[in-house]
Formats: C-alpha cells, sequence, structure tokens
C-alpha cells in the first residue's frame, strides 16, 4: 500500500522535533500535525497580556479543557472541569509546544535515577519501577542535544556529577546576575556546592538563531532572538530546510485508525476549518505531552484495539508523573544598602543560573536512611508586573484593596526590595492515584471526550520537599533574606508532566518497549515525556530531548 | 528598522538601564506634567462624557487617584484601555455586560442614599457607597474586576491604550521587556478567531 509520508508525527513538542529532524535528515518524508498555530520569532513579544493573561498559546477553556479529580474533604475522588475551577492545564499548543515557553532549565538525570528502585527498594504505596535502559544508553543522547538544541553551561567537577562523553558544554554560559556570585559564597560558608545551571539558551549565535539579548522576560514567554531551544527554533525549522518536512498547524488528530491486523494505518483529524481529514503513513510518533498523548490513545479504539490503542494490557495513561517539591522566596530589601549593592540587585536581564543538588541523594538517619532528594534551583522573581500586582488586590483580612493604600502598597512592592526565589525538584512517586483516562461527560469542541486526570500525590513526597525546603530556606537566611516564606505540596505543577505510557520490558506493567515503540502495535511510537516510569528530581526536558533523539534512531532503522 | 532587526547587544542592553534608571530619577514631576497637559482628543471627549463611560472612569480615579507623585486612573487612560478591552471584537462580552450593568446599579444605590448619581458625590461620599456595594457578591466582583483591568492598564503595554510612554513601569521603576509588541502583534490578532478570556 502507497502511504503519503514514511513518518506521521503528531504533536510538535520536545518529544517530536527530535524525530522529526532525524528522521527527514534521513531522507523519510515526515508529516507533523499540530493542533495549535504557527508562531514564530516574529509572533513572539514581550507582552504579558499575550503571554500569560489571555489564551493566545493555549486553547480556551471553552472549547479544550480538562476534568481534574482531586480528593475532598470526605476523602472521595471528585472531578471538576477546569472550565469551571479556571485550573488551566494546558502549557502550550502551537508549533514547538510547550518548549516555546520553557525556562530552559537543563538537567540531565543521574545513573541511579535509570534504577530507583534497585536504588532504594520498594515504597508502600508506589510503583516504583527501574528503566530498560541505563544511564550510559542515554548518555550519547544527552551529549547531541548539547549540541543539536543548543545548552549553555560550565561543567563543575563535583560528587555527584553525571558522567560525560565530552568535557564541556559547547556554548559558554549566559550572562549571570549579580546575585550568582551571593548565592556561591553564601552557600560555599554553609559546605554546600553551587552550580551553575545549564539553560538552553544560546549564549552566541548558532545558524539562524541570535545569541539571548537578555530582556529578562524567558520563561513563559516566546523568544524573539532565537536563543531559547524550542522544538521550532532548534530542530523543526532545520528539518523544513531539507524539504522533506512538511508541518500543518491547527490540525487536531482525534484518533489513529488501526487495521484488523492491529496496525495504524492512518491519523484522522480535524483541519482548521473543522473538516475532518485523514493521512496514511508507515509509521506514526505521538508527541502530544503526556496527558493528551494518553487521551489520543485511549481515544483510538480499534478491531484489535477495543480499549485504545497500546492498551491492551490496561496501563495507558496510568503511573502520570509530575514533579514534587516547593518553592520559597525571600526579600533583599534595599534600605540600609550601599547604592551600589541595590543597583546590582536591581539588574534585569541576566540569569541567576544557580543550582544546589547536594540533597540529591539524602542520607539522613533522622530522615529515616538513605533516601532518593531532589535539586534547588534559584531564580528572581519572575518580572510580570500585572501578575505581581494583582498580589496586592487584596489585604489581609480579605478585602479589595484600593485607593492611597493600594498605591503604597504597589510603590514598596516594586521598589523596596529584590525577591529570590528557589524552586525544588524532587521524585513524584508513581502512584494507582495518579492518572489519565477519558472523561465520561465532559467534551471538547470537537466533541472528544476530555482527558480526565487524577492527581494523587504520595505522601513521601512531601516528607522529601520539606527536607530540601529546611534546607533551602538556611540558604536565604543565610544570605540575608527578609520575609522567607515558602511552600511544598502536593499540589501539581502543570507544566512538568511525564509518564502514563511507561517503558519497560514486561508488556503487562508498560506501554511501550525499551524503543518506546507500543508493545502491541508494530507501527507506533511514543516519544514524548510519557515514556518516563520514574521522573528523576531535575525538569523533563533535556531527558525528553534526549529520548527523542535515540527513539528517532531506532524509528530509522525500523523504516 | 525596528529594534527586532538590530538585535540588541548586552552593551545596548546595559545602556538602556541607564536610560531607565534616568527616566525613574526625573519622575514623577516632569513626566505627569508632561502628560496631564496632554488634552484629549475632542472623539475621545465625546464618549467620555457619557454613561456607561463617565460613571466607570469616576469609579476607576476614585480607585486610583492621582496624587503629586503618583499617576491616577486618568494619567494612565484606564477608561481607554477598559474599552479597548471590552469592546474588543475577540472579547466574549461577559465582562462588558457586567461591567456596564454594574455601573448602573452603583447610580441607583448612590441615588437612593444621596439623591446624586455617582459622578456628583464627594470622595468620603464615594467612598462609602463603593464599600458598601463590596458588601454584596456581585459588588465586590465587579470592584474586583474594575481594579484587575486597572492594573492592567496601569502595566500592560501601551499599545494597548493605557500606560502612556509607559508611565505606570516608571512610577514602579519597572523595566519592560523587549521586544514590545507592534500593533498588528497584539494579542487579539495572534490569537484570532477566539474568545476572550481572562486568565487569573
Amino acid at each position: 500500500m502507497a502511504h503519503d509520508f514514511d513518518v506521521c508525527v503528531i504533536g510538535s513538542g520536545a518529544g517530536a522535533g527530535p524525530v522529526v529532524l532525524t528522521l527527514a535528515e534521513a531522507g523519510y518524508s515526515v508529516l507533523v500535525l499540530e493542533k495549535g498555530p504557527w508562531l514564530t520569532e516574529q509572533d513572539f513579544y514581550k507582552d504579558e497580556l499575550a503571554c500569560c493573561r489571555r489564551s493566545v498559546y493555549t486553547p480556551q477553556l471553552a472549547d479544550e479543557q480538562h476534568v481534574i479529580e482531586d480528593l475532598d474533604s470526605e476523602g472521595d475522588w471528585v472531578g471538576e472541569a477546569t472550565f469551571d475551577s479556571g485550573w488551566d492545564f494546558w502549557n502550550g499548543n502551537c508549533v514547538g509546544g510547550s518548549s516555546n515557553f520553557m525556562s530552559g532549565f537543563f538537567y540531565r538525570l543521574k545513573p541511579e535515577d535509570f534504577r530507583l528502585l534497585s536504588e532504594f527498594g520498594p515504597l508502600a504505596g508506589a510503583n516504583v519501577a527501574d528503566w530498560p535502559i541505563s544511564y550510559e544508553d542515554l548518555e550519547p543522547w544527552y551529549s547531541k542535544v548539547e549540541t543539536e538544541v543548543g545548552i549553555s553551561g560550565k561543567f563543575v567537577g563535583h560528587p555527584l556529577a553525571e558522567p560525560r562523553s565530552t568535557a564541556d558544554f559547547p556554548y559558554p554560559p549566559t550572562h549571570e546576575h549579580p546575585i550568582a556570585k551571593r548565592i556561591d559564597s553564601t552557600c560555599q560558608a554553609l559546605g554546600l556546592h553551587p552550580l551553575p545551571t545549564p539553560r538552553a539558551i544560546l549564549s552566541r549565535a548558532k545558524d539562524k538563531r541570535r545569541s539571548c539579548e537578555y530582556s529578562g522576560y524567558c520563561g513563559s514567554y516566546g523568544c524573539s532572538s532565537g536563543a531559547k531551544g524550542s522544538a521550532r527554533a532548534a530542530l523543526l525549522e532545520r528539518a523544513l530546510a531539507t524539504g522533506r518536512c512538511e508541518i500543518r498547524p491547527h490540525s487536531k488528530v482525534y484518533k489513529l485508525v488501526s487495521n484488523s491486523k492491529g496496525k495504524v494505518v492512518a491519523a484522522a483529524y480535524f483541519d482548521a476549518d473543522g473538516q475532518t481529514q485523514k493521512v496514511g503513513a508507515k509509521i506514526f510518533v505521538v508527541a502530544c505531552q503526556a496527558i493528551e498523548t494518553s487521551r489520543l490513545l485511549l481515544s483510538s479504539t480499534g478491531p484489535k484495539h477495543t480499549n485504545g490503542l497500546a492498551n491492551n494490557t490496561g496501563q495507558v495513561g496510568k503511573n502520570l508523573l509530575f514533579s514534587a517539591g516547593g518553592s520559597g522566596s525571600g526579600d533583599f530589601v534595599y534600605a540600609g544598602m550601599s547604592d551600589k549593592q541595590a543597583e546590582a540587585l536591581k539588574v534585569r536581564g541576566p540569569f541567576v543560573n544557580r543550582a544546589l543538588q547536594d540533597w540529591y541523594y539524602i542520607n539522613d538517619k533522622t530522615f529515616g536512611g538513605r533516601a532518593k532528594g531532589g535539586t534547588v534551583d534559584f531564580l528572581l522573581r519572575h518580572p510580570n508586573p500585572i501578575g505581581k500586582a494583582m498580589s496586592v488586590k487584596w489585604d489581609e483580612d480579605n478585602r479589595l484593596l484600593w485607593g492611597r493604600p493600594l498605591q503604597k502598597k504597589l510603590k514598596s512592592l516594586f521598589t523596596a526590595s529584590q525577591s529570590l526565589r528557589y524552586e525544588i525538584f524532587c521524585d513524584w512517586l508513581p502512584t494507582d492515584n495518579c492518572f489519565v483516562s477519558l472523561d465520561a461527560r465532559v467534551q471538547d469542541k470537537w466533541q472528544s471526550p476530555v482527558a480526565r486526570v487524577r492527581i494523587g500525590y504520595h505522601q513521601h513526597d512531601l516528607k522529601v520537599g520539606r527536607y530540601i525546603n529546611e534546607r533551602a530556606i538556611q540558604v536565604l537566611e543565610k544570605m540575608g533574606a527578609q520575609n522567607i516564606r515558602s511552600s511544598v505540596s502536593g499540589s501539581p505543577p502543570q507544566n512538568l508532566v511525564a509518564g502514563g505510557c511507561r517503558f519497560g520490558d514486561n508488556p503487562g506493567s508498560s506501554v511501550l518497549d525499551a524503543d518506546c515503540r507500543a508493545h502491541d502495535v508494530d507501527n507506533l511510537y511514543v516519544s514524548d515525556g510519557s515514556f518516563m516510569p520514574t521522573g528523576g528530581s531535575v525538569p523533563y526536558t533535556w531527558t525528553i530531548y534526549a529520548n527523542a533523539f535515540r527513539v528517532a534512531d531506532r524509528i530509522s532503522s525500523a523504516l | 528598522m525596528n529594534e527586532r532587526d538590530k538585535g540588541i547587544s548586552r552593551r545596548e542592553f546595559i545602556t538602556r538601564l541607564t536610560v531607565l534608571g534616568s527616566l525613574a530619577a526625573s519622575y514623577p514631576a516632569l513626566a505627569l506634567e508632561r502628560l496631564r497637559s496632554n488634552a484629549t482628543s475632542a472623539n475621545e471627549q465625546d464618549w467620555l462624557d457619557q454613561d456607561p463611560w463617565q460613571t466607570i472612569a469616576a469609579v476607576q480615579q476614585h480607585l486610583f487617584p492621582s496624587g503629586e507623585e503618583s499617576p491616577g486612573a486618568s494619567d494612565f487612560r484606564a477608561i481607554v484601555y477598559l474599552r479597548n478591552s471590552i469592546e474588543n471584537p475577540a472579547a466574549d462580552g461577559e465582562d462588558k455586560t457586567f461591567i456596564v450593568n454594574g455601573a448602573g446599579w452603583l447610580n441607583d444605590l448612590s441615588r437612593e442614599r444621596y439623591q446624586r448619581s455617582f459622578t456628583a458625590l464627594d470622595e468620603p461620599e464615594g467612598e462609602t457607597v463603593l464599600r458598601q456595594i463590596e458588601q454584596s457578591k456581585a459588588g465586590r466582583n465587579w470592584l474586583s474586576l474594575l481594579l484587575t483591568y486597572l492594573l492592567e492598564a496601569l502595566l500592560a503595554d501601551p499599545v494597548y491604550g493605557g500606560n502612556p510612554g509607559g508611565i505606570g513601569w516608571q512610577w514602579l521603576e519597572h523595566q519592560p521587556g523587549y521586544p514590545t509588541p507592534p500593533e498588528d502583534k497584539s494579542w487579539f490578532k495572534l490569537a484570532a478567531p477566539v474568545r476572550y478570556q481572562r486568565k487569573g
């Protein structure tokens, strides 16, 4: 049978870009179906309304939403549609996906992250599993991401540094904020090892992409210079240049059609006009970000897959992961500082780029012995002024604030201090209470059931988060920060999501094999973060990119 | 050549910081004076003199009064921003209906209590009426919505009609990002065709 394309990729973010580029460069014809619009550097400006206060890069919740299932006060799981709650679970639906809007804190997992079960043993109530591949298997692909996507940084040897096949990063670190030196000296005085955070941000030009321009508005914003290593800027643009890649925006795939032999034969989608279309390919690759990938597979029933594609053992959607941990911040009040000190703190543009991994493993009797810990990353408070101003709209008694008192508070909030934040990244343990299913009631604008996401967490996650939080607070205290506040909770950060189609050697407990091919569908791969059985204690994007390059290599061999 | 084509070097960035710093230093007297001496255009005056805009503008000014050192709602054209936002074809109309109806209810209450519309009240009377409507859920939501649009008018990019010349940013010594959006890349043009939805 003649195929329209060799490969059809659904989604265009970090899980898709490496597959698209690798296969197009290898001479295969590749079609990308992306639900959202095709925005580029010509559309990305530092506009808080577009970025963060209106639905521009994500769908209107009235059109497309989720149902989030959480425990109520009675201890029952209750679902609430996000249109009703306002809790938006979208992260960036456009060509390049949410990688357009990431901050680009890039970390590798550590070798032990690939064998969490063997290293730390089972934990009651958690479905911890070893990966079917090792760090050594993924290392070459981590290295490839450094050059292909463009990662800036400086390798610093330390007790927990991951083994590297190259000496250092291909791009020097981005410019650093003056506060980084203060973090360094404080941490060193505390006997800690402050590490420069690698960033998927170019510190010098690469091909058509310009170097970072240090506007100070990075995370949540589309990049105007092309420096941010989004899948679109770094990979898809180059795939297009081969002449063998086609990207169709506004193409919402609602079903993968499979035949009586159990092979996928077509992707069925709605085009920009709402008309249904079908396209065939030899191999189909799903990379819609974890929740939507599971949703698409569950929606794609067929003669051999009555419960959805790749779901013959009922594993699709299970063991969804977020990132556990929390965050905190402290203020450095300008009053009492020299002008020079204050001016240094006020600088906006360069990055803080500092992290601590001293508690990546916890070896502490008071904690209960050896355990997996996490990462602390430091950053300045987000510069978005409207979001910041909104935080003082209500007073302590929950009354609206206006007039002079509001103006006074705004003036103080903006001009009296600089806030240093930290974020804690810990493993979100996989459990039976964190998964994706199809909602029986709520549909999107195309009449497809939306994803219903149960967001249960494991209590151990909070224990780890609190342990690290106590130590992060000490850093801020030692730095002289005031008004330190922090929170550790089991509330999932919707932008750090993985799992749902874990890979493994046993089809009874996993969806994908070690190559990220579906156990029960020969020509179906999943290349986004869905494959991860455990998440590691860092943001996922570098690992997603690396694995997608690895999967692309396997697909190339299979074609 | 626009800002985007030039590419902005670190050196230029530092220069920008300095420029912004000096603007902030000369603020507020000069910038405010300049702003307040700019007469409103005749076209604007036409609709500003009519309700509901007249009442809403008065409420905005009460919520965010002009001071010697701080811009008030009229200085940062909060009413123009609000009108642009809710009359936008991309808006779904829900906010507009609520805001317009609310202005009517406020005047009803004002007349009931003081036999005058809100625009004719003095400052303490205005405060009394607004704190009274804050007691009801709808009144509270209405004021909260107006405050949200006020803060947006103060700090959103000037392309949306508020924050003229970046007066809000200057007042709060806030350094905006760059490049800033040109008119043809405003959010509702990028998002079209969509309905209006506010986040947060």
